[in-house]
């Protein structure tokens, strides 16, 4: 099988095409399209290369296995899942404690980016975008802004401002998120009105 | 209000190839795409997550090397499977049977044949 002529077909796709003939190679095309992803995952939590990439090989096989057992609707999400709950046990078995870090709440789950969808089809929104963009403090304002609306790379905006990267990172991260809930209190204070 | 204030709250396109997160990993991308593939970083944990590890990695020029072993591996796993299947499916094609079935026959009417022959 060429997997070249594959590129153009979506996840949900091969994922139906291995459902409907239980081919491996269908599970093939589609994770090789995640192993950077799952190599730097496992790196980032593990910390140690060999055993990043001995990671990546047990959850290609995980996920061969569990595939064949039940249908997975949102494949992207879910392989994350299974490679963050792997990296889990790995660390719990060598240092018996589960970091904070990996306690944490996934972000951009599916439910998630419904949430954010629900609120850009509001009108509202985007009056008060302006606004919740003031109210952000002032390193955030700044990096928001150059980020968002003038489309500097981080690397520009450290040298605009002279914070470091981590910095800049940090400040559009928690800007953005702030922005949000900001526009979700009103939008949340005016319909109780 | 600038167009462009809309993005801060999209994310309807985060999807970012492997291809292009190693160029962006090895600075190899322009201002312009670099501040793309920033933009969806901050909407794709997955993504986000995998470049924070990928930076540990000591040598980032073995990074496509590793990849494309581990990808290498992977092929042979899904692979072998189908092999195997498809050795399993060979079993159950009935021209097998039958061609078997035709030979022994021959084989007994041969027998048949010669004994007969063979007779005074």
């Amino acid at each position: 099988m060429n997997t070249g002529k594959y590129t153009d077909i979506p996840d949900q796709e091969l994922l139906e095409k291995f459902y409907t003939d239980r081919n491996n190679e269908w599970l093939g095309i589609l994770l090789q399209r995640y192993t950077l992803l799952l190599l730097g995952v496992c790196m980032k939590y593990l910390k140690n290369e060999e055993d990043a990439r001995d990671s990546v090989q047990q959850v290609f096989l995980k996920v061969i296995q569990e595939l064949h057992k039940y249908k997975v609707d949102y494949f992207k999400s879910w392989l994350y899942m299974v490679a963050k709950n792997h990296c889990l046990m790995k660390l719990r078995d060598r240092q018996g404690k589960i970091p904070a870090e990996l306690t944490e709440k996934m972000s951009a789950t599916p439910a998630e980016e419904t949430d954010t969808r629900t609120l850009l089809q509001n009108d509202h929104t985007f009056e008060l975008m302006e606004t919740a963009l003031r109210e952000l403090s002032a390193e955030q304002q700044q990096c928001v802004t150059l980020f968002y609306l003038q489309k500097r790379s981080y690397q520009e905006i450290s040298e605009a401002t002279g914070f470091t990267l981590l910095q800049v990172k940090s400040y559009i991260q928690n800007g953005k998120r702030n922005m949000k809930i900001w526009i979700e209190k009103k939008i949340q204070e005016e319909s109780n009105r | 209000m600038p167009d462009n204030l809309k993005d801060i709250l999209s994310h309807l396109s985060t999807e970012i190839d492997q291809e292009t997160l190693l160029l962006y990993l090895q600075q190899k991308l322009s201002d312009e795409k670099r501040h793309e593939v920033e933009r969806k970083l901050l909407d794709n944990a997955f993504a986000g997550d995998a470049l924070e590890g990928l930076r540990e990695i000591k040598d980032q020029q073995q990074i496509s090397h590793i990849v494309e072993m581990l990808n290498r591996d992977l092929k042979k796993k899904t692979e072998k499977k189908r092999q195997r299947r498809e050795k399993m499916k060979l079993k159950d094609q009935p021209w097998i049977y039958i061609s078997v079935l035709i030979i022994i026959l021959l084989i007994i009417l041969s027998f048949i044949v010669i004994q007969r022959m063979l007779r005074p």
